[in-house]
């Protein structure tokens, strides 16, 4: 192998982490590396002009590798692979070392052992670098059928939308009928439509539609293949299975309603129930509100049940629910405009009707509905007493003080919590966040992709979100389904276990080890030797230290480059100044 | 301990001849009072609100000294109508605390009603 040429390309990130790291003591040090042909400090390097600066030195300067020492490469890894395409070298052929959020940010108390850091990690990629190959993408095929899992408002509309653009969908559902919880829901925020509406006219819709199939009473059993091309096994009734191809998987599972425990604010006595019970009764109600035949004068909302219970230590739901606020202000709404002289108290912590939905609190208080706060740490009492249920609270608002409201209806509003789904979590090996919701990528700039590629989430499966924010997510899960698939092809990721067949001598270790079956037996030369298929590869390397004959190794990240790589870390950094 | 009393806000017309019930607590009118009234409004209308006739009524030299001279209610966020609903207090307690009847004679009901140094 000729001797590399190579570009270091350290970048102060406009002090942060120049600030910390001697970036241009960096630059001498790693001047002094043979390999090293340009060795830059800048001061953005994702900048234009930066970039640009690259493409010049790589062409200029013949370099056939090159290193960018800055942030983290989940922020510009894609930028310089662009840049290093650009100046028509391999994308491979250029390493990232991350010298902010790893070395700058967490060492900001010592400067002189940051920069020493800083020096062992740019050493490292550019042992990495050095022992680079050149690699091409791996392009597989896309098919236009995707599965959604879940036929609530979400998985209702993200069918819908795929439809629309042109993709076939496998509809599934759980229920022995679609709709979800909304179907169960009486008049709704903000525009008092009821929810058995909503769903009703979404499902005309889909039955109407030629390329969508709704499987209710059906589970998902089993996934296998890869993004584009994924096979599935459905659960039909009761006993049939049926096997199908989609590209993607949308996952629209929804959340369960929080159920207060027995006691909690006085549940289990008469009269004293959730939102969503409260929200039927209205629904059915005329011109008098009646509970178990006697008519109700007085209503006690108690907000936040289930809710940001950040004093409780036993499994506390720490998050708001985001929809309760706006929903009891418009129950109150509906109440008053019902029958006006029925007296409303709301017992809150935080009012959040945030964006529009503050109108909705605005009518609720300019119709009569009265606010009370209360402190987490000193909650409501309710208690039956003569029949009657009594309500105790210290009021913020009032200075302080106890107050005692004989109510007809206490209204618990319950907050939403994740659905138990463990089935569905292990075949589809989904993330699960702290809270119990499925986790995105992140959060506001990939907010439906998962880390399983070709696998998307929306609507309140990944936490709570009102009826129009979870329809958005299932929006943008259509978007990036279409994106995919329509593509008509996906480029993976080379980084996949590459079996040397001369050494391999066929133990089957490699195939035992390897979670996504992507190991199978052949024959080459004559002789029984391991191959793997690359697109079923995910390259995390379990198959790796488990060949007794080092016949098997990952591309991107070669036994020879991390052992390099360590070699580099741990080398003594004697004189930053002249040592290299 | 205050208990809400739904007589005395069915008395009151608590949301038709009183209403507070947009009242957001910011305190705007405790603020701006030229008078210092530290209860008026806001302390008060929630006792109202609440239907706390105990608190209303021991505070009756408080509902007495405003002068409705309006500066809270130009400047209420809420758009709560402070100076009419002090007004119907007033007529409540008028009637039903000092028994006046419609017709008295002003000259009478001043020799009841005492309400001089309340100004804190």
């Amino acid at each position: 192998m000729t001797k590399r040429r190579l570009g270091v390309f350290i970048c102060q990130c406009g002090g942060n982490i120049s600030d910390f790291v001697d970036t241009e003591q960096l630059r001498q040090s790693i001047e002094k590396n043979s390999l090293v042909m340009v060795a830059q400090v800048n001061m953005f390097t994702c900048s234009d002009a930066g970039q640009q600066n690259i493409i010049t030195e790589i062409i200029n300067k013949n370099l056939d590798g090159i290193v960018v020492a800055s942030c983290s490469p989940k922020l510009h890894l894609n930028t310089f692979r662009a840049v290093t395409r650009r100046a028509g070298l391999n994308e491979y052929q250029y390493v990232h070392v991350n010298l902010r959020e790893q070395c700058s940010w967490a060492h900001t108390h010592d400067k002189k052992a940051a920069t020493e850091k800083g020096l062992r990690l740019i050493r490292a990629g550019i042992a990495k670098v050095s022992l680079a190959n050149s690699l091409e993408k791996l392009r597989v095929k896309t098919l236009p059928h995707a599965l959604v899992i879940g036929a609530g408002v979400a998985g209702l509309r993200a069918a819908l939308a795929l439809s629309d653009i042109g993709v076939g969908v496998h509809l599934v559902e759980k229920n022995h009928h679609a709709g979800g919880m909304v179907l169960q829901w009486g008049k709704m925020f903000p525009n008092d439509k009821k929810g058995s509406y909503v769903i009703k006219h979404l499902l005309n819709e889909i039955h109407r539609r030629e390329n969508i199939t709704l499987f209710t009473n059906a589970e998902l059993l089993e996934k296998t293949g890869h993004i584009g091309d994924f096979s599935v096994k459905v659960r039909l009734g009761n006993n049939d299975t049926i096997s199908l191809k989609v590209g993607s998987i949308i996952v629209a599972t929804g959340f369960d309603t929080y159920i207060p425990q027995s006691g909690e604010y006085g549940y289990g006595l008469t009269g004293v129930i959730t939102l969503s019970e409260y929200e039927e009764l209205l629904a059915s109600s005329m011109e008098t509100l009646q509970y178990n035949g006697k008519e109700i004068k007085t209503v006690t909302y108690i907000y936040c049940v289930g809710s940001r219970e950040n004093t409780k230590t036993d499994k506390p739901h720490l998050y708001c629910s985001r929809y309760c606020c706006s929903a009891t202000s418009h129950a109150a709404k509906c109440t008053s405009e019902m029958n006006p002289d029925i007296r409303q108290f709301h017992l809150f912590r935080d009012v959040r009707t945030y964006g529009k939905y503050e109108q909705l609190y605005e009518k609720a208080r300019n119709n009569g509905s009265i606010f009370l706060r209360f402190d987490e740490k000193s909650p409501p009492q309710v208690k039956e007493e003569k029949g009657r249920l009594i309500v105790r609270v210290k009021d913020i608002l009032t200075g302080g003080e106890e107050i005692e409201i004989d109510s007809d209806l206490v209204v618990l509003v319950t907050g939403m919590v994740p659905r138990e789904n463990a089935g569905l979590v292990n075949i589809l090996k989904l993330p699960v966040g702290k809270d119990g919701f499925f986790n995105e990528i992140h959060t506001k700039l990939r907010p439906v992709e998962t880390v399983i590629d070709g696998v998307f989430i929306c609507g309140t499966s990944q936490g709570p979100k009102n009826l129009a924010e979870s329809v958005t997510s299932a929006m943008a899960a259509v978007s990036k389904t279409g994106a995919l698939l329509l593509k008509g092809y996906v480029d993976l990721e080379p980084f996949v276990a590459k079996v040397n067949a001369d050494l391999c001598t066929w133990c089957g270790n490699c195939a035992k080890a390897c979670p996504y079956s992507a190991i199978e037996q052949t024959i080459f030369n004559g002789k029984q030797v391991a191959i793997v298929s690359p697109v079923l590869c995910k390259g995390e390397g379990a198959c790796v230290p488990t060949c007794p004959k080092q016949a098997i190794d990952l591309e991107g990240y070669t036994n020879r480059q991390i052992e390099s790589m360590i070699d580099a870390l741990a080398k003594e950094v004697i004189n930053e100044k002249t040592d290299a | 301990m205050l208990k809400v009393d739904n007589e005395f806000i069915e008395q009151l017309k608590v949301g038709k001849d009183f209403n507070a019930s947009a009242c957001l607590n910011c305190g705007s009118c405790t603020a701006l009072c030229p008078l210092d009234i530290e209860l008026l409004p806001r302390r008060l209308f929630r006792y109202v609100l609440m239907g706390a006739k105990k608190k209303v009524l021991e505070n009756t030299n408080s509902i007495y000294s405003c002068m409705l001279c309006k500066m809270c209610e130009d400047n209420c966020p809420a758009e709560v109508h402070i100076v009419e609903n002090v007004r119907s207090l007033r007529s409540y307690i008028n009637r039903n605390v000092y028994r006046l009847e419609k017709d008295s004679p002003v000259k009478k009901s001043r020799s009841k009603i005492n309400h001089a140094n309340t100004y804190k």
